[in-house]
């Protein structure tokens, strides 16, 4: 068992014990749903069927019922894509990174967080689908064997290094996920009272009986999953980001892009994180487990990371002038003072100033505060994106092309309905899955709870 | 043939069984009688499991063969028709003329259908000149709103019933009046010239025939009527000008014969000739004429007078007339002296104005220049533009009394919407007691007459031309007459006259008619041969008219706010207003589409307030005009270059605004389709009418005072270009003076771009940007063919012939304004129309790169410098949009061909997005089937389908499309070649856009071929790509646009800077 200094604050507040841990994980799961979650759910739904029905009109009438024109082929599509994938980086970031580091306070948040990469992803995933002008054919992006004469895809488009990276991602991200729920699940099998939840849990776990042996291999499963998760962490916001720095257009041509985005998705992942633990901890009564230290742990990151996207944003101006190249540098003046110097600005106010706050340690350990940056930060990193694919495309090279854009009513209710999608899964994981990592939290319970910090053995120890 | 092959191994042992079946060919010879009857068959039963399997085999396959898409047909030819190859066009000689442009022109065919009009370059005064209305026309033939039979009393009726009517009306009326356009045909003239005698007698006065232009040029005949005695229009060459000076006289676009002198003027335009001319344009709506000028005074319509006065005083003649002039028009004035001077009798000064007077100073200022002889020929005159403008006005004011005469025949003329007064003349109409309309519509016109006689069109008929008196020309027609119910024109008037017996659809009476009228003129010629070519030169008088001083007619009043009504390239007199191609033409100034609207210049509009910038969802402001005390709401567009306190408005709009049929696309539809209705249900017009605004006093006026009320509201504005300006972006555009052109080397206006390398010392050295290569070569240098494009910046005049062309040619789909306005036109070539704003020295060059503002840069000059570069698929041999397409949908021919295999494409628009040139077009909807499109695109209607080129294909929802550089031409002159065993011959492949072109601006051909003109033109000192320091190795090259101007500034710049680098 590690040990741990006493001068650190505990992971576990209040007296807990092992027994507790299970009780407080699985009793949202065994009590009927609060009347809360159905009104949440029911929105959510709302939202997302309102989400559904416009994207069965966008694949029955046409790409044209977006806002797009013949100078800017992507907007509200690609920038939600790239907002969702950035959004799930900080599950596997936490479970994965953070395992390799050995960072016990992961443990509290990296259920919900994989969670909700998953969700994130899935919602990414469907922009690139959507956005095709023929979905119907778009399995030709597959290297398929097919009938179609020698015709095999392209693999000098980034758009396929994508396929293949959000692919592996999310199926590398799900099977982390699951391998983790696998005692859990068992937990709750072994607790189920109805016999049909028994037998789902129980099909669930996988026959986990949780013998020496089942833990080991757990283990081991779990850092191989890491060690593969952890490149992916990297790749696929890089690669992500190949989808612009590959270009020829001014603003996507930039070879800083793979760090600044794996940076923006990082900070605007762990900014979701936050945003849904600070309710959730409230709402499922996690408060012992997931409390200030926590939250502040992951205000830091936040700030790294945001330190990181500010450099980059600076980095980027100052190389567009230095370069010398007129397109380069016009459009740079064009997004800080053309027509969409509002998205410019709001970006910078709200990637740039607002994670500075956290050096005061009273903001960032503030959780009113931090629920409130944590919103603001994806607004911002919404509009980053939004920057960067609008703003350089609709003022590239020939002046005679440039263009404005403005979304439709069907940008807007794809975008929100994934929203509510991404909800309507969220509240199900909640009420359904544990959403506590409650065999790997007993592990530190010992080492990290507040009982144990307070007990007299600890001090005769040391 | 010793080897023995078995047909198996029963053959080689020799079974008995084979033996036995030896000699039969089929096994089981059973015959169906004998299965039948076989009486066990009763027994045998199919077992429940069986027959459940044939029913579902059998439902399955029936909903798989229901879910099967429909099926088209196609006949085929039991009897292969003479000159009809299928998939072979066929071209015929042919001629276009609607009132108001004239051409000499080849109609291609494919299977019989005609689906493309293009000039004619070998034959014809025009020389291949065309315009996009000519152009587009052929769409027209296709359009389901055209009469299909002729009515009396709006109901069909049969041809011996009307033709019995009319001609009983023509003999009892006591007073007949025929009104026509122009009519240039000698053997319409011989038809109405029989009817005259048969109807007048000797000396009688029961007939009249009148001819009115609904744009009239009666002020140009009346001042050489004065002048010379004749009411003649000379014909005018441009290309002797030295010195061309335009008082308002679009010439490139609208005015008189433009079809006939854009070649002319850009053969002057040439800075590698001996000479190139120099172009003072004094205008007040910025023109196309004008946007091409080396110099151009902004003008109000009264100061045309002053101007030519003033310029008659410079060069010592006084007038008597005001030279009162604005600073602009002045200093443009002063230019134009001094060349005037200089060139001489070399000159040539026209004017666009209807006003007798400003054409008498007209005449005056070529007297004085002793023009006429040289740039002037008054022994060939023009025989288009005969309307007589007080015979018009007198028959209106009759007709309008009540007093009209009592049979009125009218001819391809639209008087109730051109006329000023055409509602009066409306209600004068129904008091007439017959009223013919020989008309493809029901237009405004036809639809309130009493019969209505659809003559057939343009491309269906036979007709001959004497457009100038140099030159006698036919048309044939191309296909047999769509409807049955139509005849042609002049077998009407025949008939009427009793001269001819109908023929029915395949009649002759026409035909005979015109080769009996050649037969007089041309006894010893062979009339095959002669439509073969099409035209036939006359052999001309030498004029003996000379100029005599006149006294000046009365010139126009000048007022706070005066109006120009002027034409567009697209829509002209609104003839061709159901023309969803000309609709959707983006006008070569302001690049609007599908509305006309007030030009006001931006200064004027701050001043008014006025909104002055737009974009999808930022209209412009309505305003109501008043002029002649009528008024008129459109919105305000802000136009540079527009005179200040002046405003222009277009004609040719509004057509159909009491719900007429007048075509499909003629009309205002709905966001999802259908149409706007008004207020009694009847289709709404696009734009306004405002002919109704024109005054007539001698003659018809195209100007006057107005007065320009307030902002009323916010309009949507469907507009191809949002931003105006290049930003000073010299790798796009490049511009250069005559002078700075011929005494430097190319580095100072055509400076090749260089990139910094390290050398193999570590020192950085400037590099020619070909040297920087990410990408192996594509293997098309030196093998093979390798297509490229070069177009002439000093050219290009801007008006828009290439894009119809290539809509024509590509099957491009009409998206309606709606579309447009979302900034989705489907154009493939798209002509970009910059102006020059005041941090640039002229378009693209910056005054001062330390201080150049991209803000100021942003907007127009007050009276700018205008550049037109049309813009295609650039056919990059590094094409960006080839490597970033997931599933390579989109690949390089080893032709140099950037290609688009639009069966593969999936529609991620990653290629579009990834376009320096922003060329790619993407099918947002589906064109040819969404109701959004069914009033706009041709493609969903069964008739004007047929217009559809069958080598291209129609691309469907999803795809990414752009230009092919009309790939199926290409394929199709090299099967030509290959058939003959010759290689191409440099000229013999065009694509539309280069074969439509009437100032040949574009160059074609196959750049490995060494002694080609695309190569030549490539290696020009003029020669230049855009963008080419991006690196994506165009084939498309551009020649600097050169003015042949005064430009200190841009001197400075261009040599001074050039000499400067050259001393480091």
């Amino acid at each position: 068992m590690q040990k741990e200094a006493a001068i650190r604050e505990p992971l576990i507040l209040g007296h807990k014990t092992y027994h507790d841990i299970t009780e407080d994980v699985c009793r949202p799961i065994e009590d009927k749903a609060p009347k809360m979650w159905y009104t949440l759910f029911g929105i959510a739904l709302i939202i997302g069927l309102y989400g559904v029905g416009s994207i069965c009109y966008l694949l029955g009438t046409g790409i044209g019922v977006w806002g797009l024109n013949k100078t800017i082929g992507w907007a509200w599509d690609i920038t939600n894509f790239v907002w969702w994938v950035g959004i799930g980086h900080a599950g596997t970031l936490i479970s994965a990174v953070l395992l390799l580091f050995r960072q016990k306070w992961r443990m509290a948040i990296n259920r919900s967080a994989e969670a909700m990469t998953i969700f994130a992803v899935f919602m990414a995933g469907l922009f690139p689908l959507i956005h095709m002008g023929r979905l119907w054919v778009g399995y030709w992006v597959l290297p398929l064997p097919n009938q179609f004469g020698s015709l095999w895809v392209n693999f000098n488009s980034p758009l396929l290094w994508d396929v293949f990276a959000i692919s592996t991602y999310l199926s590398v991200s799900l099977v982390f996920w699951y391998i983790g729920l696998i005692p859990d699940f068992a937990t709750i099998r072994d607790r189920a009272k109805k016999p049909l939840s028994k037998k789902m849990y129980s099909i669930l776990a996988f026959g986990w009986s949780g013998r020496a042996k089942h833990w080991n291999r757990f283990e081991l499963v779990s850092l191989v999953l890491a060690g593969l998760a952890t490149p992916l962490v990297f790749s696929v916001h890089s690669i992500v980001s190949f989808d612009f720095a590959t270009s020829v257009i001014p603003g996507w041509h930039t070879t800083i892009f793979p760090p600044y985005f794996v940076a923006g998705a990082v900070f605007s992942g762990f900014a979701m994180v936050q945003t849904l633990l600070l309710v959730m901890r409230k709402a499922m009564g996690l408060e012992a487990y997931i409390h200030t230290k926590h939250v502040e742990y992951m205000n830091i990151v936040i700030m790294v990371t945001g330190s990181i996207v500010g450099t980059a944003y600076i980095t980027e101006l100052f190389i567009s002038w230095y370069s010398g190249v007129e397109y380069e540098s016009y459009a740079f003046i064009n997004r800080a003072t053309g027509p969409y110097w509002w998205a410019y600005w709001s970006m910078m106010t709200c990637n740039v100033i607002s994670p500075q706050l956290m050096w005061i340690p009273k903001l960032r350990r503030s959780l009113m505060f931090t629920f409130f940056i944590s919103i603001v930060v994806n607004i911002g990193m919404w509009f980053e994106r939004y920057v960067i694919i609008v703003t350089s495309i609709h003022r590239d090279y020939v002046p005679a092309a440039w263009s404005m854009h403005f979304p439709s009513h069907i940008d807007i209710g794809v975008y929100v309905g994934t929203i509510g999608l991404f909800f309507v899964f969220f509240l199900l994981f909640a009420r359904f899955f544990p959403v506590l990592a409650l065999n790997e939290v007993k592990t530190i319970l010992k080492g990290s709870g507040q009982s144990y910090k307070e007990s007299p053995d600890y001090h005769k120890h040391h | 043939m010793t080897r023995k092959y078995w047909k198996g191994l029963e053959e080689l042992k020799e079974t008995p069984e084979f033996i036995k079946h030896k000699e039969q060919e089929f096994p089981n010879q059973q015959t169906i009688e004998e299965f039948l009857s076989d009486d066990k068959l009763s027994e045998t039963s199919t077992a429940r499991r069986d027959f459940l399997k044939f029913l579902g085999f059998s439902v399955a396959a029936a909903t798989l063969a229901a879910c099967e898409a429909p099926v088209t047909k196609v006949v085929p030819y039991v009897n292969k028709p003479e000159d009809v190859t299928p998939g072979m066009p066929t071209w015929y000689t042919s001629t276009y003329y609607d009132g108001n442009s004239y051409a000499s022109i080849l109609v291609k065919t494919r299977e019989a259908r005609p689906i493309f009009i293009k000039g004619n370059k070998d034959f014809g005064f025009t020389k291949g000149g065309v315009n996009p209305q000519i152009v587009a026309s052929v769409l027209g033939l296709y359009d389901s709103e055209r009469l299909k039979f002729p009515t009396a009393g709006g109901k069909v009726a049969s041809w011996s019933s009307i033709d019995k009517a009319i001609s009983s009306a023509l003999k009892s009326a006591k007073s007949v009046t025929l009104l026509t356009n122009t009519v240039i045909s000698p053997s319409v003239k011989r038809a109405i010239a029989e009817m005259s005698t048969s109807l007048n007698g000797e000396s009688g006065s029961k007939f009249q025939h009148i001819q009115y232009d609904a744009v009239s040029y009666a002020g140009m005949r009346e001042a050489n009527m004065a002048n010379f005695g004749a009411r003649i229009i000379p014909s005018y060459d441009f290309s002797k000008a030295k010195t061309i000076v335009s008082v308002d006289a679009d010439f490139l676009n609208s005015w008189l014969l433009s079809t006939e002198y854009t070649g002319q003027y850009a053969a002057t335009r040439n800075p590698d000739a001996a000479w190139m001319s120099k172009h003072i344009q004094f205008e007040t709506v910025l023109s196309v004429t004008g946007s091409n000028a080396d110099y151009r005074g902004m003008i109000k319509p009264s100061e045309q007078a002053a101007v030519l006065a003033y310029i008659l005083k410079g060069l010592g003649e006084n007038t008597g007339v005001s030279t009162e002039l604005n600073p602009s028009a002045k200093s443009a004035a002063d230019v134009a002296i001094k060349a005037l001077k200089k060139s001489g009798k070399n000159s040539l000064v026209v004017a666009g104005s209807n006003n007798i007077g400003v054409q008498q100073l007209t005449n005056k200022l070529n007297e004085k220049l002793k023009s006429y002889g040289t740039t002037i020929d008054l022994s060939n005159p023009v025989n288009l533009f005969q309307s007589e403008d007080s015979k018009v006005a007198k028959l209106v004011k009759d007709v309008v009394a009540g007093n009209g005469p009592e049979v009125l025949l009218m001819m391809d003329v639209n008087p109730v919407y051109s006329l000023p007064n055409g509602d009066a003349f409306a209600k004068g109409l129904k008091k007439i007691k017959t009223s013919v309309a020989i008309s493809s519509y029901a237009d405004e016109t036809a639809s309130l007459c009493s019969y209505v006689c659809p003559g057939f069109h343009a491309l269906e008929s036979w007709a001959d031309f004497e457009a100038k008196a140099s030159e006698y020309a036919l048309s044939q027609p191309t296909i047999r007459p769509l409807s049955d119910g139509t005849a042609s024109a002049l077998e009407s008037l025949l008939v009427w006259n009793g001269n001819a017996k109908r023929g029915g659809k395949d009649s002759s009476v026409a035909y005979d008619y015109i080769k009996a009228t050649f037969a007089t003129k041309f006894p010893t010629s062979d009339f095959a041969m002669a439509v073969h070519n099409s035209v036939m030169s006359q052999a001309l008088i030498p004029s003996t008219l000379v100029y005599t001083d006149a006294k000046i007619g009365s010139l126009p009043k000048s007022a706070d706010w005066e109006v120009s009504f002027y034409q567009k390239a697209g829509i002209g007199t609104g003839v061709h207003a159901n023309n969803p191609w000309l609709q959707e033409l983006p006008d070569p100034i302001t690049k609007v589409t599908w509305d006309n609207y007030i030009t006001m210049n931006p200064v004027d509009m701050k001043a008014k307030g006025f909104v002055t910038t737009y974009d999808q969802e930022h209209g412009l402001n309505l305003t109501t005009v008043k002029v002649n005390g009528k008024s008129v709401t459109l919105p305000v567009y802000p136009l540079p270059g527009q005179a200040l306190k002046t405003i222009g408005i277009a004609l040719g709009y509004g057509r159909g605004a009491n719900g007429e049929k007048i075509g499909r696309a003629a009309f205002q539809t709905k966001e999802y389709g259908g149409y706007e209705l008004s207020e009694t249900g009847n289709r709404k017009p696009i734009g306004a009418n405002v002919f109704a605004l024109v005054s007539s006093g001698t003659t018809f006026e195209y100007s006057g005072a107005a007065t320009v009320g307030s902002v009323e509201g916010i309009y949507p504005i469907a507009a191809t270009q949002i931003h105006h300006t290049v930003m000073g972006r010299h790798s796009i555009v490049r511009e250069t003076t005559l002078g700075i052109y011929q005494n430097n080397d190319k580095e100072a206006y055509n400076p090749a771009h260089t990139l910094q390398k390290l050398d193999a010392h570590g020192n950085h050295v400037e590099a020619p940007v070909s040297e920087f290569d990410l990408w192996d070569a594509h293997p098309v240098e030196k093998i093979g063919h390798r297509w490229g494009i070069s177009i002439d910046l000093s050219s290009c005049i801007g008006c828009g012939t290439c894009l119809i062309a290539c809509q024509s040619e590509n099957n491009v789909p009409v998206v309606g304004k709606d579309e447009v306005r979302r900034g989705r036109e489907m154009h493939w070539l798209r002509v970009d129309r910059y102006f020059a704003s005041d941090e640039e020295a002229a378009v693209g060059t910056r005054k001062n790169k330390e201080t150049f503002s991209f803000d100021k840069a942003e907007y127009a000059a007050e009276n700018p410098k205008v550049v037109h570069m049309p813009l295609m698929c650039h056919h990059c041999n590094h094409a960006p949009c080839e490597t970033v397409c997931p599933v390579a949908a989109t690949t390089h021919s080893n032709e140099g061909l950037n290609q688009m295999a639009y069966n593969r494409c999936i529609g991620t628009r990653y290629c579009a997005n990834n376009c320096p040139y922003k060329v790619r077009r993407f099918n947002w909807f589906n064109y040819p089937a969404y109701k959004k499109f069914t009033e706009v695109n041709p493609a969903q209607d069964d008739l004007g389908r047929m217009v559809l080129n069958p080598d291209v294909t129609v691309r469907t929802r999803g795809v990414m499309e752009k230009c092919s550089l009309c790939v199926q031409r290409i394929q199709s002159t090299k099967l030509a070649a290959k058939k003959e065993a010759r290689v191409i011959a440099d000229g013999e492949f065009a694509t539309a856009c280069s074969d439509s072109c009437p100032t040949n601006a574009i160059t074609v051909g196959d750049w490995n071929d060494l002694k080609s003109m695309i190569r030549s033109k490539s290696e020009d000192k003029r020669a230049y790509q855009a963008l080419e320091e991006v690196g994506v190795k165009p084939n498309v090259w551009y020649q600097v646009k050169v003015r042949n101007e005064e430009n200190s500034l841009l001197s400075d710049l261009q040599v001074v800077a050039h000499h400067g680098k050259k001393q480091h």
